[in-house]
């Protein structure tokens, strides 16, 4: 492939095409599995069938001593604990392996090893446990306030943890109303499915005298810290790498009861140990998300301003909570944002978190945001119907405005800058709202009906120390490292904290420092995702690697700059304060000396170097940013559905985004981020949801039954920029991540309803199935045939 | 274990297998021929399509010991292929991948499509890549890449 770097096509905003790509468009790539080691041993686990059940006794197959461990062989596995500060909040014990009970269906018991897979599950199938079934808490709203059997021992109910967020006098607001709109929502259970499942290899190095452990994860500089601590060893005895990642979108931002075991196993045997997860592993066990319920109302003026919200919020997190942040902050995120865009005064919000006998719920693309802005951004619909208004023009009338800058909100989001009424324009012209309106008039010839919807959001990005202490976090994630180093050659390395699992930020990084340095990007590697090779560093995840990684790098570059001015001066025989560093050399007023040459004298020519200087060109630098409480990415999704009567069926016209995420370092990259969310919020709008019956089976194990969104069904996705660089980061950056999955539940909701309005039919929850909406045309024909007319 | 004998990317390959092996596991495990990827074992995403005997193939889905007497091609054996070349470079410049682990299969996929003459327009295409699932993209750069090389293939021949 053609090196297609070069001058000032290669800095910042420009789209220079990714150096990740070669490998994988060779099939070179090296993901966990690709990683081969001799004498590799194969490891299954034996997981429960049952949702919620003692375990009463394993009995193992005759010879299987060295080839079966239950929890009782690995007595280093200390249970995962997830410490909180949080107010009122639970934290039970995770043990890796099962001890005396399983909690739900795929719980872990046994780790069977044999040299192929298929061996590996045979000999799973000969182990037997004995249980003692226990009813299932499958229902959180029905019985998060207690059950026969609680999720955890010792407990009296089954919450996590229970807040309440509230501002202004909400009974004011519900006095005042002229408009009262009360609805419940439901964003169903779903995977974060990256197309690589999770993997892990472990190994002794006795040479070392390390255990190398390479995983499928976002965040191997604190996996690496978690599996120190529960197996209680020396972080200097521990190395873990994230090699080529098959996409990760946040179920991989948490550590693993696999992770922990296959390390303990590497210590017990002399042999390099591998689990590779097989899809219904990743539909049982990986992290789930959503399953948010929401009970909303709202208050209103006759014209449509929202007075007041008043809202429930009970989010079903599964058994246990996931290393390091737990099931908490998942209700309390979508509190602080079902407010939304809006300048609301008063706020009551009471906000739930349940254990259930269902797999652990952890981070996907969005987090709370996607059931927060689906709550109120039907809401603000729903209100614009009551006061006989557009949408659209409701919206106007609530969102806060770029003078209202920076602007609390009242969940107490402080958006920092941004024009958000603008993208709510831009995004209608992208679709044409007019001539859809006429369209919509005219009807179709096909006997459908179609529908536009919006959702405005504005998006919490790279927040640092500040918000993750004030969520009551034992780890804060408030900073991203980068060595810069400089070879003899005059070549650059940056080894960094973060991990690029398709991001392209091996790509954008190396903009960045050719930007503060010159050197072209083709002669820059980036080193991500190993804790050998870089300092300390969180991972990605919460839209921050660009920000907070991207801001370490331009640190690390400027303080080698500087280096390089000196030694640079010195050669040219001038005044520091004379020389620029440009275009990969240090330029002076009379002539000028390339990068490589200095490179040469700081390594092998320090009889070069000028006094007091010292040789190498190597930086360590940290980056957070001035403004621990995040910089505000923001948008306007816009959707257009075609939705038969007849049949239920959804079909996507049209989709359109309207962003500002301030500074692009590479908008080619941004589009690639914001189309691919969009396609995943899709998927939770229309398709994926992992249904569990009364005893606690979940009802989607294959891609079969778990359906993922395919090309022929998706549209091709119109996006439109608006540009506010932020003030509180390098060059004006804001994190963008995450948006492109927040939006697209809501516009399409808002879509369905506008396409059914005629019949009064609403679908407020997700997945939007046929079976959905035909269950909704037939409730609203009911209720206007029914008795109540 | 049952003895085969396999034409892999142009070279004979004899080994034994045991019956249940499926062919990816084999190309990948035996074979050290890690481009072809697994990414549900059953059929759905087509991140393991290989071609056999021309064919476009689900590796997850076929036995090795099947494969007997065929000729199988992955994402490896494509590195001199005109189309795929052309493939590649509009992926690469379409910014149409990103993680990577669907890429080998959406490449193979492609390239049979425009072989077959099914990739003459957007519609056409995003029909014809029903069975390969990418979770990163959103497949609208996908689609344009392959629409792309396509028109190019058209001036180069059949790509052979
Ligand atoms: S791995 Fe073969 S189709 Fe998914
Ligand atoms: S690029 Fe990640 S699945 Fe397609």
């Amino acid at each position: 492939m053609a090196n297609d770097a070069g001058g000032a096509a290669a800095g910042i905003g420009a789209s220079l095409l990714r150096r990740e790509d070669e490998r994988h468009l060779l099939g070179r790539g090296s993901f966990v599995p690709d990683i081969k080691l001799p004498g590799t041993m194969e490891v299954a686990f034996v997981r429960s069938p049952h949702a919620h059940a003692r375990i009463r006794g394993i009995a193992k197959p005759a010879g299987g001593e060295r080839r079966v461990f239950t929890a009782a062989d690995l007595p280093r596995l200390r249970p995962i604990r997830v410490e909180t500060q949080a107010p009122g909040a639970k934290s039970p014990p995770w043990p890796p392996l099962a001890t005396d009970k399983v909690r739900y269906v795929g719980e872990a018991i046994a780790a069977c090893l044999a040299p192929t897979r298929a061996e590996a599950e045979d000999l799973a199938a000969q182990i037997t446990v004995d249980y003692e079934p226990l009813a299932a808490v499958v229902d959180a709203p029905r019985d998060m306030q207690g059950s026969r059997h609680p999720v955890h021992e010792g407990w009296s109910d089954n919450l996590f943890s229970e807040r309440v967020f509230a501002g202004g006098d909400i009974e004011a607001a519900a006095r005042a109303a002229e408009i009262t709109v009360r609805r419940e929502y439901r964003m169903n259970r779903q995977s974060g499915a990256p197309l690589e499942g999770r993997a892990v290899l472990a190994y002794r190095d006795w040479r070392l005298d390390e255990i190398v452990i390479h995983a499928s994860t976002q965040t191997p500089h604190t996996l690496r810290v978690a599996i120190g601590e529960i197996l209680g060893i020396d972080l200097r005895r521990l190395r873990v790498v994230a090699p080529d990642v098959g996409g990760g979108f946040g179920p991989k931002a948490r550590l693993y009861p696999e992770e922990i075991i296959l390390a303990a196993l590497a210590l017990e045997l002399d042999q390099p140990l591998r689990w590779v997860e097989d899809r219904t592993e990743h539909l049982l066990t990986a992290a789930h998300s959503r399953d948010h319920h929401y009970q909303v109302t709202a208050y209103a003026s006759r014209d449509g301003r929202i007075l007041g919200i008043d809202a429930e919020i009970v989010v079903d997190a599964g058994a246990y909570g996931l290393w390091p942040q737990g099931p908490y902050q998942e209700a309390a995120m979508a509190a602080r944002c079902l407010p939304g865009p809006y300048a609301i005064a008063n706020y009551r919000c009471r906000a739930l978190t349940v254990a259930t006998n269902k797999t652990p719920m952890g981070p996907y693309r969005g987090v709370g945001r996607p059931g927060a802005c689906f709550a109120i951004e039907r809401t603000i619909d729903e209100v614009a119907r009551a006061a006989g208004r557009d949408p659209v023009e409701v919206r106007m009338l609530n969102i806060v405005r770029p003078e209202q800058m920076p602007f609390t909100s009242i969940g107490g989001m402080r958006f920092d800058n941004g024009n958000y009424p603008e993208s709510l324009r831009l995004c209608a012209e992208l679709l044409d709202l007019p001539g859809l309106r006429s369209r919509q008039r005219r009807g179709e010839p096909d006997g459908r009906v179609i529908g536009i919807g919006f959702a405005v959001f504005a998006e919490q990005t790279a927040h640092g120390a500040a918000e993750f202490v004030a969520r009551g976090a034992a780890i804060v994630p408030g900073f991203e490292s980068c060595t810069a180093r400089i070879l003899p050659d005059g070549s650059l390395v940056l080894m960094v904290g973060i991990q690029s699992h398709g991001q392209g930020l091996e790509t954008a990084l190396s903009q960045i420092a050719h930007h503060e340095l010159g050197i072209d990007p083709a002669r820059i590697a980036v080193r991500h995702g190993d804790t050998e090779t870089s300092a300390f560093g969180f991972g990605t995840f919460a839209s921050r690697s660009m920000v907070m990684s991207g801001g370490a790098v331009a640190r690390a570059s400027r303080a080698l700059r500087d280096k390089l001015n000196r030694i640079g001066a010195h050669l040219l025989q001038c005044d520091v304060a004379a020389v620029r560093c440009r275009d990969g050399a240090v330029r002076g007023p009379q002539g000028s000396v390339s990068i490589a040459e200095i490179a040469k004298v700081a390594h092998l020519r320090m009889d070069g170097l000028p006094p007091g200087v010292d040789p190498l060109l190597e930086a360590v630098a940290t980056y957070e940013p001035a403004v621990g409480t995040g910089v505000f990415s923001y948008a306007t999704h816009g959707a257009v559905v075609a939705v038969d009567p007849e049949t239920g069926f959804v079909e996507l016209l049209d989709f359109a985004v309207a962003e500002d995420c301030g500074t692009m370092i590479n908008p080619m990259l941004v589009e690639g981020q914001i189309r691919g969310g969009v396609v995943q919020g899709i998927g939770t709008a229309l398709y994926e949801e992992i249904p569990y019956d009364e005893a606690g089976q979940p009802l989607a194990g294959t891609l079969a039954d778990y359906l993922m969104p395919g090309a022929a069904e998706m549209p091709a996705i119109k996006i439109g920029h608006l540009h506010t660089p932020a003030a509180a980061t390098e060059y004006g950056m804001k994190g963008m991540g995450e948006g492109g999955a927040v939006g697209p539940p809501a516009a399409i909701a808002n879509a369905v309803r506008d396409a059914l309005s005629a019949l009064g039919a609403e679908v407020n929850e997700t997945p939007i199935t046929p079976r959905r909406v035909l269950a909704a045309i037939e409730q609203a024909r009911f209720r206007v045939g029914g008795p109540t007319g | 274990m049952t003895a085969i004998r396999v034409i892999v990317n142009g070279a004979e390959v004899i080994d034994n297998v045991a019956p249940r092996t499926s062919l990816g596991d084999w190309l990948r495990e035996g074979r050290n021929l890690t481009g072809t990827h697994l990414a549900c074992e059953h059929g759905v995403c087509g991140a393991c399509t290989v071609l056999v005997d021309g064919e476009p193939i689900r590796a997850c889905l076929m036995l090795a010991a099947a494969g007997e007497g065929s000729e199988v091609r992955t994402i490896e054996g494509f590195d001199a292929d005109p189309l795929m070349m052309a493939l590649r470079d509009a992926f690469h410049r379409r910014h149409a991948l990103q993680c990577g682990f669907c890429t080998s299969g959406m490449l193979i996929t492609a390239w049979d499509l425009i072989r077959r003459g099914k990739a003459s327009s957007a519609a056409e295409i995003r029909r014809g890549l029903a069975g390969n699932i990418c979770r990163c993209t959103g497949y609208t750069n996908i689609v344009a890449a392959i629409a792309e090389a396509a028109t190019a293939a058209e001036g180069v021949g059949d790509g052979e």
